[in-house]
């Protein structure tokens, strides 16, 4: 086991390595400097050559490149062109905020997908099972952009039921201040007992949420329904119908175990899908996360962010997979024996 | 039956969940009575009043003052003071002499005087950042007394419009600058200003609240606190303005004026700006090294269906290189008519041979003004013989490209607005001649043209009158070259709350003035 993740890490930094020589590349072959962008609607020339020798970028581009990667590995990934501040401290700014909103759409992706999953599978070709499949077909069809635009119409626009965008209400986060102990805003409100700004929390998540999640939750009800069919169709599953044994204990006891495995790599992937897929969430919702970010320092070609967030978001996600795949071993013990 | 059972209790479990939040959820916002809220298209990057040059402006100008602020165009007096209670000039043009405005504060509590201005000011041209040019030609500040502030140029220059700059002459506190710029990024902010920064979210909202110690003293209708909100999207823009979220946006494609001008408690139009639009023709690269040729082209362009169609009538057809609304325009320049029979006319006496009437334009691809533009044009210029390749690019690549003889392009798209008040800003910025081009996308050079505007730019600040005959002659000088295709003089579109008071457009500012406004 200790061999297995010792080898798992090594790979993982050779695909870190692998990330990072590639957007390096991308980023300085790319026409058109970033550094004239930076310095205003009509920088000098002076100015322009100023700023690019305090940003290394008239040394070779060999030179740039082990100049960043020694830094990168010290946990310095440079100053943005764009907010002036170290890359790593906006990442890290940002990070919570793209944590909180991920972590609650696959939370809610599994309770309602795994279950709509096994429905579908335990009822084919029943009315519950089109509308699932349909369901699940919409979900894979409707831009992302689309899903979260309507929403707002209607929720916000028609109804006013719950906030258009943002994480909180201003008036509520200044009447209302708390300790940002996490940047998790509902654990730090919990924690710091401010029910006024725990509501408003939740209610500017219900949205961006929903929307995140819907796009992979037909992903999930998907593989779901495959695999518990798959499974279904198993001998020692007709064994223990013949048994006589409820369908409950068949299912749910006998039949979802053995789709544990890969339902778990679904959910890791979903993860790492929804991570990019917040790109688009948090800048409808105005969200301040890592996307909204991201989308700054690509249009503007902030390459020290832009490979910043390239390996922070690579990092989490080889990690996630990293996570699931030891779990593997917590859950199927044939592996464990092996 | 037991399957559908459990395929509602998911669902309804899902529902009850969303119900539940929505139930103990904060109901939409009713900004308090005595909150005016913006919704801004980004996050204020640089806090740093020495070496912010972007959006800043809309938190600057209400936090910083400069020394004199200038008047929207038409008003009475050009200028009104700020920091400075009145100011003169020398007769030879090189000495101006503030008079500073006593028992200010800033925000930290220290005392504005000459001192604290000179600091100031030394350090915003120290930093060489921003616009710190428009300092360029100081060559002492000396801070006579407490509240006299001398400063020396070494040429004559119109210091009155530089103190107004949007950018870079921004008063503030000594303590904060020597705290330095990372004291600032973090969302510091030390002016003198009628509001103080309460908090920055960072890409959510700056708040801004009154500083009840302001010299300008407040009224009962004025505004408590502002809230500069980020909002990205122009659609959700308008969602808040809608529903009273926002009392001003700052994003109104021109297709949703009507939209808004239905609500009744609503109202979008257009104000004036000083920015204009034009395609620069490059005049060292053939066949557009010929005069005659560019003449010919600024016959192809079609002025007023790119006005009043491409931009639904939000700019006007421009005269010349410095927008109408700005002083110092030449009223009496003759702008190219469309006229495709002159420009053929002209192709010919041109004398180049019409197999080489091939020319290529450079524009923001994301633009849709440039893009429908240059479809246009590519389609007149057809008609005359002439072919249009189109290279659209982000503005990082085209401007990378054009700087470059070899590698410009004959037509290149750019929009241009002055940092401070001055025609000069457009015919110093796009014209006069550079060793090494940097906005001179033309490649244009001209000894003729670069004595009368330095001459021009000389007397501005002491004769202003003597000052605006000459940039009228360079403005013609740039006409009869041909060296553009002058085509727009932009409008700006706003949206807001029609109960707010006090809005004034101002095209020396992007920004509004919040201590102004009430309801």
């Amino acid at each position: 086991m200790r061999r297995y993740v010792v080898k798992r890490l090594l790979m993982m930094v050779g695909i870190l390595l692998g990330v990072l020589i590639i957007t390096f590349a991308l980023s300085r072959l790319l026409p058109g400097s970033p550094i004239e962008m930076m310095l205003g609607h009509r920088p000098t020339q002076e100015q322009i050559d100023l700023a690019r020798e305090e940003f290394g970028l008239d040394k070779p581009i060999p030179v740039q490149f082990i100049n960043y990667v020694s830094s990168a590995v010290q946990g310095d990934f440079g100053i943005s062109l764009r907010t002036h501040r170290p890359v790593l401290e906006d990442l890290l700014g940002r990070m919570a905020a793209t944590f909180e909103l991920t972590t609650l759409a696959v939370i809610l992706v599994v309770i309602v997908g795994i279950p709509l999953g096994i429905l579908s599978a335990v009822r084919q070709n029943t009315l519950e099972d089109h509308i699932t499949r349909t369901f699940s077909i919409a979900g894979m069809a409707l831009p992302m952009f689309l899903v979260g635009m309507v929403l707002q119409m209607t929720f916000y626009g028609w109804l006013h039921w719950l906030p258009l965008q943002g994480r909180m209400n201003v008036e509520v986060l200044l009447d209302y201040p708390f300790e940002k102990y996490t940047g998790i805003y509902l654990i730090d409100t919990l924690v710091t007992g401010q029910w006024q700004a725990f509501k408003s929390a939740a209610s500017h998540l219900v949205l961006p949420v929903l929307t995140l999640a819907l796009a992979s939750l037909s992903v999930v009800i998907r593989m779901t329904r495959n695999t518990m069919v798959e499974v279904l169709n198993e001998d020692y599953i007709r064994t223990a119908r013949a048994y006589g044994l409820s369908r409950r204990l068949i299912y749910y006891r006998y039949a979802l175990k053995a789709t544990l495995i890969p339902m778990m790599t679904v959910v890791g992937l979903t993860y790492g899908f929804l991570l990019g897929g917040s790109v688009v969430v948090e800048f409808i919702f105005d969200w301040p996360g890592l996307g909204g970010y991201v989308v700054g320092a690509i249009t503007q070609n902030d390459f020290p962010a832009v490979m910043g967030v390239t390996l922070f978001l690579a990092t989490i996600y080889l990690g996630v997979n990293l996570i699931v795949d030891l779990l593997y071993f917590v859950v199927d013990p044939r592996l464990r024996a092996s | 039956m037991r399957h559908f059972k459990t395929l509602t209790k998911s669902v309804t479990a899902t529902f009850l969940v969303i119900v539940a939040s929505m139930l103990f959820a904060s109901s939409a916002v009713q900004a308090a009575s005595k909150t005016f809220t913006y919704a801004m298209y980004g996050d204020v990057k640089d806090w740093d009043p020495a070496s912010a040059f972007s959006l800043e402006v809309m938190m600057l100008a209400n936090v910083y003052e400069p020394l004199v602020w200038y008047n929207p165009p038409g008003s009475k007096e050009q200028f009104t003071p700020a920091l400075a209670s009145s100011w003169s000039v020398s007769d030879d043009g090189l000495t101006w002499t503030f008079k500073l405005r006593k028992n200010v504060k800033f925000h930290d509590g220290e005392a504005f005087d000459a001192k604290a201005a000179k600091g100031a000011l030394d350090r915003t041209i120290s930093m060489k950042k921003g616009a710190y040019y428009i300092w360029s030609s100081v060559e002492s500040i000396t801070a006579v007394d407490s509240y006299t502030l001398v400063i020396k140029t070494k040429t004559p220059q119109p210091l009155d419009l530089v103190a107004s700059s949007q950018y870079g002459a921004y008063i503030y506190s000594p303590k904060a600058a020597e705290k330095g710029a990372d004291w600032f990024n973090q969302g510091n902010a030390a002016g003198t200003g009628p509001y103080k920064v309460r908090q920055w979210d960072k890409a959510q909202q700056v708040v801004l609240e009154k500083n009840a110690d302001y010299w300008g003293g407040w009224t009962d209708s004025n505004f408590d606190r502002v809230i500069l909100k980020v909002v990205t999207e122009n659609s959700t823009q308008l969602q808040m303005l809608k529903a009273g979220e926002a009392q001003y946006i700052s994003l109104v494609p021109a297709d949703m004026v009507e939209s808004v001008n239905q609500e009744s408690k609503l109202s979008a139009y257009a104000v004036p700006s000083w920015k204009n639009s034009q395609f620069l023709i490059n005049t060292q690269k053939a066949p557009t090294d010929n005069k005659k040729f560019r003449q010919a082209l600024t016959h192809l362009w079609d002025y007023d269906t790119v006005v009043k169609d491409i931009y639904a009538g939000y700019a006007e057809v421009a005269r010349g290189p410095v927008p109408a609304t700005m002083w110092g325009h030449n009223s009496a320049i003759k702008a190219p008519s469309f006229d495709l029979n002159k420009a053929k006319q002209l192709l010919i006496e041109s004398g180049v041979t019409p197999s080489e009437w091939n020319v290529s334009m450079a524009y923001i691809g994301t633009s849709e003004a440039y893009k429908n533009s240059a479809l246009l044009f590519q389609e007149n210029a057809r008609q005359a013989g002439v072919t249009v390749e189109l290279l659209p690019g982000t503005w990082s690549n085209i401007w990378d490209k054009a700087k470059n003889l070899e590698t410009a392009p004959n037509l290149q798209s750019m929009t241009w607005w002055p940092t401070y008040a001055t025609p000069n800003d457009w015919l110093i910025g796009l014209f006069r001649t550079e060793k090494k081009a940097l906005f001179n996308l033309s490649h244009y050079s001209n000894p003729e043209f670069d004595k009368v505007l330095n001459k021009g730019v000389e007397l501005e600040g002491s004769n202003r009158k003597k000052a605006i005959q000459l940039y009228g002659e360079a403005q013609q000088i740039l006409m009869d070259d041909a060296v553009a295709i002058f085509y727009a003089d932009i409008k700006r579109r706003v949206a807001r709350d029609s109960g707010i008071k006090g809005l004034q457009a101002n095209p020396a500012y992007d920004a509004v003035f919040f201590h102004k406004l009430s309801r």
